[in-house]
């Protein structure tokens, strides 16, 4: 879809509102996926500060 | 030389299946599962311990011992284990060892003579639990030629908390130290996800989507409807049934054999009424039941079934798809009522995972593959060809697992599966992009059922370049039924014709599309290239926030905005 006419905001993004509340799960502790999960989780770590180490 | 001397917290673990029927062993080699096969040479190894004259005999020796020796033979105990009597189905052990009250009916035990000579003696469960797991450790030691100490169980997806410290303590008593347990259908995926892993050599995370596990057993059928999203797994419902499974199949075969018996051999007994030739039929129609899952024809023949006679029977897979008819949909129905359970409808399912003895049957793929639509993937031996064998997929996720984390200390393991695990907020909605005229339409980048933190990157191809508006906003999914006319026949009204018309109804046509729904961020993207195309990435954070990136894929700078935390 092309820019409507006269669209502007600042630096170019328009936050217009936030997520739905979420379910809440549990997942499951199982593969080499989750554990790459707790890993960050237990060291506090978002996905880029992880895949620099 | 010292070369040992490092190593000594290395120790080898196995993944071990211990079902109600069947139970196997398997461990890595080079990332790698394979099942091991015992002394006999079984992969499936049948969960049976067997008394004769003092000597003490598992798998398919002891099977063999329910026809000859039934009360001294232990079958179908796993489901026992860390219950009271009277929670107990005894059903299944009808033919072998009869379970007893033990503990002032807490708990469960059988009756045997263990010994020559002399009194009888009463086993707990977690007793013959214990005898069967030493075994399997066993066979597994002398086939790797390394002492096995560690393992990682599968148990089912509704075992309780006292039955898993019974089976930690069973396990602890032959020797094997529980790493962690895993449920069945959990480790099906992880061996599914694994071998396709290997096969594509793609080293990014699995795609996305909505798997329905079937674990079809022996005495007992569980179904699991799990959300696969980057490799990470959530149960999203659970349906058990504990009365249908391979036996049903067994049953319907038992039946007809021996009325085929009765109409040649008029004034014989019926083999139904006397338990011994009841246990020959039972295991030769379960052999019969396999030989049919691989070839077309498959022979019945019992020597000496009843009153002395001989007897022998051909049965071809047709004429048992027909007998196994009413079965197979009841499976349908329990895969179905799964796939409610989670609120879900068999559009939204991309995956069918056949795990479990049972799956081998041609007629429940193709039954499969009728409920689902034609995009949904049907994984089982007779309908894809890089299928896991169904029965070893249990214990390879085992043995997978069991390699992943055998290096961790307990309590690290501990500190993962507790607080991490329940604390994982998954997304209510999709999040995508809402596109077309009036916004109506959408594009789906991170599906629903999401746990967060997520992150995800689409590319939109943009035809025409210039200026480019990307609207990112949350998706619904509905199911959109169109009635379709059934395209008019030309005029002749044939007389032959007169067949067709009794389905003249118009056909539904169920799809699911998108809809968008709350927008959320508006970004705009200027001067893109003709034919260029736009990167977007979403990344939702452990706090709900929303972080989007998005730029020309190949240009410089881009957009870069943050949306603020759901406030609770």
């Amino acid at each position: 879809p092309s820019l409507p006419d006269g669209w502007s905001a600042e630096k170019d993004f328009k936050p217009m509102g936030s997520l739905s509340q979420p379910t809440s799960r549990a997942i499951e502790p199982v593969g080499p996926h989750f554990l790459a999960h707790a890993r960050r989780k237990r060291h506090k770590r978002t996905f880029s500060e992880d895949e620099r180490i | 030389m010292n070369a040992e001397d490092g190593d000594q917290a290395s120790r080898t673990a196995i993944g071990i299946s211990f079902g109600n029927s069947y139970s196997s062993i398997a461990y890595t080699v080079d990332e790698k599962a394979e099942v091991i096969a015992n002394e006999e040479g079984d992969r499936q190894i049948p969960s049976i311990l067997s008394y004769v004259s003092g000597e003490e005999f598992q798998g398919t020796q002891a099977k063999a011992q329910i026809i000859r020796n039934p009360r001294n033979t232990i079958a179908y105990f796993r489901d026992f284990l860390g219950k009271s009597f009277k929670e107990i189905d005894p059903t299944p052990c009808h033919a072998s060892a009869h379970p007893v009250e033990i503990d002032g009916g807490k708990s469960v035990g059988f009756t045997v003579q263990e010994t020559e000579e002399g009194e009888k003696s009463t086993l707990s469960v977690s007793e013959v639990t214990t005898r069967h797991l030493r075994r399997l450790r066993q066979s597994a030691s002398d086939y790797l030629g390394k002492d096995v100490v560690a393992t990682v169980i599968t148990i089912p997806s509704d075992f309780s908390d006292s039955q898993k410290s019974a089976l930690t303590a069973a396990a602890k008593a032959a020797g094997l130290d529980v790493l962690q347990f895993i449920p069945e259908p959990i480790s099906s995926l992880l061996a599914h996800d694994a071998k396709q892993q290997l096969s594509e050599s793609s080293s990014g995370a699995p795609k996305d989507k909505t798997v329905v596990v079937a674990d079809l057993g022996g005495t007992r059928s569980d179904i699991s409807v799990v959300a696969s999203r980057g490799g990470i797994y959530s149960t999203l419902a659970t349906v058990h049934d504990y009365e249908l499974g391979g036996s049903s199949l067994d049953q319907v075969l038992i039946e007809y054999a021996a009325k085929e018996f009765m109409k040649k051999n008029k004034n014989a007994t019926d083999p139904k009424s006397n338990a011994r030739s009841l246990a020959k039929l039972t295991i030769e129609a379960e052999n019969v039941k396999k030989a049919l899952s691989i070839g077309q024809t498959a022979a019945f023949s019992i020597e000496s079934l009843s009153d002395g006679i001989d007897f022998s029977l051909t049965v071809n897979r047709t004429r048992f798809e027909l007998l196994a008819n009413k079965v197979v949909a009841s499976f349908g129905r329990l895969i179905q009522s799964a796939v409610q359970k989670a609120g879900l409808d068999v559009l939204d399912i991309d995956t069918v995972l056949l795990a479990g003895g049972s799956s081998h049957i041609p007629k429940l793929s193709s039954s499969m593959q009728s409920i689902f639509p034609e995009s949904t993937a049907v994984v089982a031996p007779a309908a894809s060809a890089s299928a896991v064998n169904p029965s070893e997929l249990v214990s390879r996720g085992a043995a997978i697992q069991a390699s992943l984390i055998s290096e961790f200390e307990h309590s690290d393991i501990e500190g993962s599966t507790e607080a991490v695990v329940t604390v994982t907020p998954h997304l209510q909605k999709a999040l995508g992009l809402a596109s077309g005229k009036d916004g109506e339409q959408f594009s789906l980048i991170i599906n629903a059922d999401t746990p967060v933190p997520v992150r995800r990157t689409a590319q939109v191809s943009v035809a025409d370049g210039g200026d480019v508006l990307l609207r990112i906003a949350e998706g619904e999914r509905e199911i959109k039924v169109t009635k379709e006319e059934k395209p008019q026949t030309n005029g002749a009204k044939g007389e032959d014709d007169s067949d067709d018309d009794s389905d003249d109804e118009p056909e539904e046509v169920r799809e699911k599309v998108w809809k968008a729904g709350k927008v959320l961020a508006e970004a705009g993207i200027k001067g893109v290239k003709k034919g260029g195309k736009v990167e977007i990435q979403i990344n939702v954070n452990t706090d709900l926030s929303v972080t989007v990136v998005a730029r020309e894929v190949g240009g410089k700078g881009g957009v870069r905005g943050e949306l603020e935390a759901t406030k609770a």
